[in-house]
């Protein structure tokens, strides 16, 4: 009979809400605090709290490190990539206001794909560091 | 009287100040004070925050909305204190997963954390 049944129970219940609550810190961040950054470390935290209460092999089961270590870079290109088009639509880079009809929503979609890749980025990197330290000595 | 109710309203109005200081001052002692290295980290990290604390608070204009020109709006919060501190936060975390990793291999190499420990083993050496 486990003991931590309260622990697994209630990680459970809570772990979509939190998911759901760094989906609105990052699309809040366009008008009020939020953001990539912050919205990536509660997301990472989901996953690390996963991994605390469930144990390392079924969050690595959940979500692979060959997973985590592609979303590193893949945030990287979504942002240079988002500077790129940038210029291809004859402006300068990560000059976002040719990337719609109207400048004021080139800059709402230049916002919302710059902050979707440093969310990539900064979730993965919060999971791989996590996943470096735990498994540090059970290879 | 009345001097000293202004005064107190000037104490109370720049709490976010004293916050600051606080947590300036009780990270700077855990630092010193403590010898377990984690706890070093925790002392260091309250030291950041409150720099933090500081830089947007000096940031905040009274009644300003997000920097996003719009017509409704005329009082702005200043931007750039807050990219100066996003800035550091993210410097933040990297120096302490850094931290934490020379912590990991400090204690595979000596077996503990305790710096009084990691000294005698030094010593004896």
């Amino acid at each position: 009979m486990r003991l931590d049944v309260i622990l697994r129970v209630v990680t459970k219940l809570i772990l979509p809400f939190v998911l759901v609550f760094a989906i609105y810190v990052q699309f809040h961040g366009d008008y009020g605090p939020g953001g990539g950054f912050q919205a990536g470390v509660i997301a990472g935290a989901t996953i690390i709290l996963y991994a605390l209460i469930y144990g390392l092999a079924s969050a690595r089961r959940l979500v692979p490190a060959a997973l985590v270590e592609a979303m590193i870079p893949l945030g990287v290109l979504v942002y240079a990539g988002v500077g790129v088009v940038g210029w291809l639509t004859g402006a300068n880079f990560l000059d976002y206001s040719h990337l719609a009809h109207d400048p004021v929503h080139g800059q709402e979609w230049g916002v919302f794909l710059v902050e979707a890749g440093v969310f990539i980025t900064v979730s993965a990197t919060m999971v791989a560091i996590f996943y470096a330290f735990a498994g540090r000595g059970r290879r | 009287m009345s001097d000293l109710i202004a005064l107190v309203g000037d104490v109370v109005a720049h709490y976010n100040q004293w916050i600051t200081v606080f947590l300036m001052v009780s990270g700077l002692y855990i630092v010193i004070a403590r010898g377990n290295m984690v706890k070093k980290l925790v002392g260091l990290s309250l030291f950041q925050t409150s720099v933090y604390l500081l830089y947007i608070s000096a940031g905040k204009i009274l009644s300003g909305t997000a920097p996003i020109i719009d017509p409704h709006f005329t009082v702005y919060s200043h931007p750039l204190p807050h990219v100066l501190i996003l800035t550091a936060i993210v410097v933040g975390i990297a120096t302490l997963a850094v931290g934490l990793a020379l912590v990991v291999r400090i204690n595979e190499a000596y077996g503990t954390i305790e710096e009084d420990e990691i000294f005698k083993r030094d010593d004896d050496r």
